[in-house]
């Protein structure tokens, strides 16, 4: 069973989305609403994928991912951005990351995990 | 002088409308998405009975929420993309393209819908023995195939036939879309490509179009250089009727439709290559790096490109069918206006070759990049050509806020510096024009959190300098800017900072970089 944590500062999103990932694929979710919030929950759960928003107040997405990059501890939990974003600059503004995927809003509840799954190499 | 300042003033204006507008569209967009993600989850999830069965009243209802909450999705991205492409925003990515592969890419894509609706997608083969390609975006042409299919088979009773007939007329593919639907009226065959011009108001609740597909495929077809119309279909001694929408291309781009369809910014490097792969490796090296490219396929295009418009350097094959690189080149620098130039060569060849008249070409050319290439290879030697120099790279901070100007250098100066970089430091716009005049430096950073916009004049004032046209840059602001405005920033390759987002480490990180790919360590060629 994967464990994914899921870090989004709408508090509707982050609801739908965990239910969606716990009750279509049954795996177990962590939420955080900070990117702050999020790097403590990665250290203290260590899931095996990450499912950050990138429009966050304070630090936002691919701040927040550069941070954890610094974090030894952290940094190879592999992350999957989810944005409303979808005009062209913007996905060039993630490419030079090293994310591992970028995943679009309004995202399918029902094949959420199956996409997520499908850009990390998961079987 | 006034009247100059009048139409600069006017002219300021105009972009900072456009501006306005082009923020408007990206704001509402997301806007609109977010909350409508989680509508779309949460009724996607009680649709699905994943929260326990639901009656089938109930069923019902959800599924009308559900279908619109899709619809409004749809629209939202189809009022972006329109918009975007009229307004220049969306440039065609212009590659050789097969007619048939895209073709059959696309009734693959419909054939689930049209099984749905029984209706059986027929490809009438094309009459010509080879082959038909042509210049275009394959993903655009993607796209308005999908939608004449989607709209074909949404306007088909079921056990009818849908058929895309493919051909050419010379210079032109003609393409056709046939269904045997009710047909439109004589009357709306025009009306019907415009926005929201469906032909009953009922069709947009009922077949779940939103109204502009048509619209879009006009727009991308015109972006082709090419028309799109609907006729009716006459089939003689049968009752039946239906809507044939006809699509006419050329299948080869003028230079100057290539050029503009390239969106063609100022200071760009000219990638010429006729692999197609190797043109998508280097853009998207370059573009990355934050180059801005144009890309052809034969050595006579790249001549009539820079014919055309400046470049600020040539990347060149060698073995290319038509006007081999060898030619290229030597036509290049036999005129005057072109020679100066630089052409770096991109070919499998060494540079040490004593072969295929290459000493003679290592003194024509600028620079060498033997394939196979890897990014920093690339940059390394493009870099060393655009920017010819020694010594340690002279970085100018524009910067009027004193505390952050502080932090910027004393991290620049606390960190590793393996090249030995020097910062100076300007804080005012004046003040950047008078060192920039006197001695160019080799990288400038713009704070652009200027009250009065003053960063846009700089560039503006910077572009107007020949040394300085094509100075790196990193633009620093405070917040994320528009595609016109990003458009506007741009000198040499130059990349975009968002200062909430960054930390001043990740500034001095990216700053390196580029520098790196300016200069080399003494004494070494990269």
């Amino acid at each position: 069973m994967r464990r994914i944590l899921i870090i989004d500062d709408e508090d509707d999103i982050r609801e739908v989305a965990a239910l969606s990932l716990e009750s279509v694929a049954g795996w177990q979710v962590f939420t955080a609403s900070s990117g702050a919030d999020g790097i403590r929950t990665a250290h203290a759960e260590r899931p095996d994928a990450i499912l950050m928003d990138v429009m966050m107040p304070a630090m936002d997405g691919p701040t927040t991912f550069r941070e954890m990059q610094r974090q030894p501890e952290i940094a190879n939990i592999p992350v999957v951005l989810l944005t409303a974003k979808v005009q062209g600059v913007d996905q060039r503004r993630f490419a030079g990351l090293g994310v591992a995927g970028i995943l679009f809003k309004p995202f399918d509840p029902l094949t959420l995990a199956e996409q997520m799954a499908s850009t990390l190499g998961w079987s | 002088m006034r009247e100059s300042a009048q139409q600069q003033s006017a002219l300021q204006q105009l972009r900072q409308l456009d501006t306005l507008k082009d923020e408007f569209i990206s704001t509402v967009s997301h806007e609109l998405r977010t909350p409508l993600t989680s509508i779309r989850g949460a009724l996607g999830l009680l649709s699905a009975g994943v929260l326990g069965k639901v009656d089938d009243k109930a069923a019902n209802l959800l599924r009308i929420a559900s279908s619109n909450t899709d619809r409004l999705v749809r629209l939202i991205n189809d009022i972006l993309d329109l918009e975007r492409m009229e307004s220049g925003r969306a440039p065609l990515q212009i590659r050789r393209c097969s007619l048939r592969d895209l073709v059959t890419q696309a009734v693959d894509t419909m054939n689930s819908m049209a099984q749905a609706a029984g209706v059986n997608l027929e490809i009438v083969p094309e009459p010509a023995e080879t082959p038909i390609t042509f210049d275009g975006d394959a993903d655009r042409i993607q796209q308005v195939l999908t939608n004449l299919l989607s709209n074909a088979i949404k306007f088909s009773p079921s056990g009818s036939s849908v058929r895309i007939r493919t051909g050419s007329d010379g210079n032109n593919l003609v393409l056709q879309v046939e269904d045997s639907g009710r047909g439109v009226p004589p009357d709306k065959l025009e009306t019907i490509f415009d926005r929201f011009g469906q032909v009953e108001a009922a069709d947009a609740r009922q077949k779940g179009g939103t109204g502009l597909g048509l619209a879009i495929c006009r727009s991308i077809v015109a972006q082709h250089g090419g028309t799109i119309w609907a006729e009716r279909n006459d089939f003689s001694g049968k009752n039946t009727s239906g809507t044939t929408v006809i699509l006419r291309l050329p299948r080869h781009m003028a230079a100057e439709q290539a050029a503009a369809a390239l969106a063609p910014p100022e200071c760009a490097i000219l990638v010429v290559d006729d692999d197609p792969i190797v043109r998508q490796l280097v853009g998207e090296h370059l573009r990355r790096n934050g180059y801005q490219v144009i890309e052809t396929s034969n050595g006579e295009q790249a001549l009539q490109i820079v014919a055309k418009q400046h470049v600020e350097a040539i990347l060149l094959d060698l073995y290319m069918p038509g006007l081999s690189g060898w030619e290229t080149i030597e036509r290049l620098k036999k005129n005057p206006a072109t020679a100066e130039i630089p052409v770096v060569i991109l070919s499998v060849l060494s540079p040490s070759s004593r072969t295929a008249d290459v000493p003679q070409l290592v003194s024509t050319a600028q620079g060498w990049i033997q394939k196979p290439f890897n990014e920093s290879l690339l940059l390394a030697e493009l870099g060393r050509v655009l920017h010819p120099g020694s010594g340690p790279g002279r970085i100018l901070l524009v910067e009027d806020d004193e505390d952050l100007a502080t932090v910027v250098i004393s991290s620049f100066q606390n960190a590793e510096t393996p090249l030995g970089v020097t910062l100076e430091h300007a804080a005012s716009m004046a003040e950047a024009e008078q060192i920039c005049a006197a001695d160019p430096p080799d990288l400038l950073i713009l704070d652009l959190t200027l009250p009065d916009g003053s960063g846009f004049a700089l560039v503006d004032w910077l572009r107007r300098q020949p040394k300085l046209r094509a100075l790196p840059l990193v633009v620093y602001s405070g917040r994320e800017l528009s595609e016109a405005e990003m458009s506007q920033l741009r000198l040499g390759p130059t990349q975009f900072l968002t200062k909430a987002r960054v930390q001043p480490r990740d500034v001095e990180d990216l700053v390196l970089a580029m520098v790196r790919h300016i200069r080399t360590p003494t004494g070494d060629r990269a």
